[in-house]
């Protein structure tokens, strides 16, 4: 065990630090997709029907955005789905690719973003301020600024929930066709 | 920087919160192979030690240990004897046996109706069986994550990893030649964050109490239930235990939360240190319990 205290070892007062918040980006969505599929060859946006969201939506709550959806081929055949959504949990909003084989069945799921912030407003120039000089698509200039924090638990039932309404996409639409 | 020697850094659902994994290496393909492994590593443990999943090897254990010894894996048994281990020493302070409490609180799903008096004592762990005595509940919770992490900091460094760190929601460990900063978050509705240790090798696991009262039948409950009352306890502390490995690192946090400077043998015993964080009239109270004084490489 190697470390180094940042806090005092007498008991101390410290002030709070506000304004914390933290982002990180771990993958573009073409870097996503190539991961979850190395060997496809093609990716077709598929658009979906507004009813169908709608229809999803009643029975399985509601998308934060507007969920993307590609076909994935390998040369003529197709090798499964791709799909690209958002959701928001209590303090961050978590971008995330989902990859089915062609049965529909999840592959992997893997996040892209995630960015915490305490959904207050008048905070959010200070999260983009981190991102002011910073290619946003290059992990490693944004890695060095991204602090590891102990008990931050993020809370991934969002995103459970997210899954399971594009599960409804896969099931309601993808698998007739 | 070449693009060979660009560190991996990817994010996953797994053990049921976002796991952060990040690597530094000879090669890329040797970074990708290295995070498959700590991948299958996380999840393995999960379904071993997952006591939401039916199917896990915990929840069979759960359901039969009482009425005759089971056979366990290797991963059950480390995790376990560590402790039952941990139980001994804190006399009690931390108990892996809460968890039916902690879920008749609603703070865990519960798993089976909550038994009557059985604490860890109770739990008889033989070379590769184990029975309990009393009908029981084991649940690890944050323990299991940090062997998780443990595991999977492994699997980095068997991969060809020259450094590597593994976050599961605040329980992390790194290794490597460069030291990192990590923050913590006290509980409450607008956690403060602190900047708290700078750590090249070793673990943090944080238990931030404050944020997750809830009423419950005309009461305050919370999630940290004292094992020796079996009653939750309204703690506003937030500790942060750092250890040479994550499961310590997060049983500790249990003890430090209950015990605060009575918590200083235990922590010695395990080579570990911990911060306390308490709030006082906006700002918050520090208190470092130095278990063991280890300089800084």
């Amino acid at each position: 065990m190697r470390h180094e205290w940042l806090i005092p070892a007498a008991a101390t007062l410290l002030a709070p630090v506000c304004d914390v918040t933290y982002a990180a980006v771990y993958f573009t969505t073409e870097a996503a997709q190539r991961a979850a599929f190395p060997d496809a060859t093609a990716f077709e946006e598929v658009l979906i029907a507004p009813e169908v969201k709608s229809a999803i939506s009643r029975d399985a709550g509601r998308f934060t955005v507007e969920p993307r959806i590609w076909r994935v081929r390998a040369g003529d055949s197709s090798i499964g789905w791709f799909m690209l959504d958002e959701v928001i949990g209590k303090v961050e909003l978590i971008t995330y690719g989902l990859a089915l084989d062609t049965n529909g069945a999840v592959k992997s799921l893997e996040v892209l973003a995630y960015r915490e912030s305490h959904g207050d407003a008048i905070r959010l120039p200070a999260w983009r301020a981190q991102f002011v000089g910073k290619r946003p698509d290059d992990p490693v200039r944004l890695d060095a600024d991204i602090r590891n924090i102990s008990g931050a638990t993020l809370s991934c039932r969002h995103v459970t929930e997210g899954v399971h309404r594009l599960l409804l996409i896969y099931a309601k639409v993808l698998a007739h066709g | 920087m070449a693009e060979s020697e660009r560190p991996l850094r990817r994010s996953v659902l797994l053990l049921g919160t976002l796991v952060e994994i990040a690597a530094e290496g000879p090669s890329r393909s040797i970074l990708e192979d290295a995070f498959v492994a700590a991948c299958a590593e996380l999840a393995r443990i999960h379904r071993r030690l997952s006591g939401h999943d039916r199917a896990s090897e915990l929840s069979r254990v759960n359901a039969l240990a009482a009425s005759e010894p089971q056979p366990i894996s290797d991963d059950l048994r480390r995790v376990l004897s560590c402790a039952l281990d941990i139980a001994e020493r804190s006399r009690g302070a931390f108990d892996p046996t809460v968890g039916a409490q902690v879920a008749a609180l609603g703070f865990l799903p519960l798993q089976a109706a909550a038994p009557g008096r059985a604490s860890w004592r109770d739990v008889e762990l033989t070379g590769q069986t184990v029975r309990y005595a009393k009908p029981l509940v084991l649940d690890f919770g944050g323990i299991a994550k940090g062997y998780a992490v443990d595991c999977a900091i492994e699997a980095l460094r068997a991969n060809g990893a020259s450094a590597g760190r593994v976050n599961a929601g605040g329980d992390l460990r790194v290794f490597g030649a460069r030291s990192e900063p990590v923050h913590i978050r006290t509980g409450g509705p607008q956690g403060a964050v602190f900047p708290l240790v700078h750590l090249a090798e070793g673990a943090v696991a944080t238990s931030a109490y404050g944020g997750q009262r809830r009423r419950r039948d005309r009461r305050w409950a919370s999630p940290l239930v004292d094992p020796r009352l079996r009653l939750p306890v309204l703690s506003t502390r937030t500790a942060s235990v750092i250890a040479p490995t994550c499961m310590v690192a997060d049983a500790l946090t249990k003890v430090v939360a209950l015990l605060g400077r009575g918590a200083r043998g235990v922590l010695r015993a395990y080579g570990a240190d911990a911060v306390v964080l308490s709030p006082a009239r906006g700002w918050w109270r520090c208190t470092r319990l130095d278990g063991t004084m280890v300089a800084a490489a």
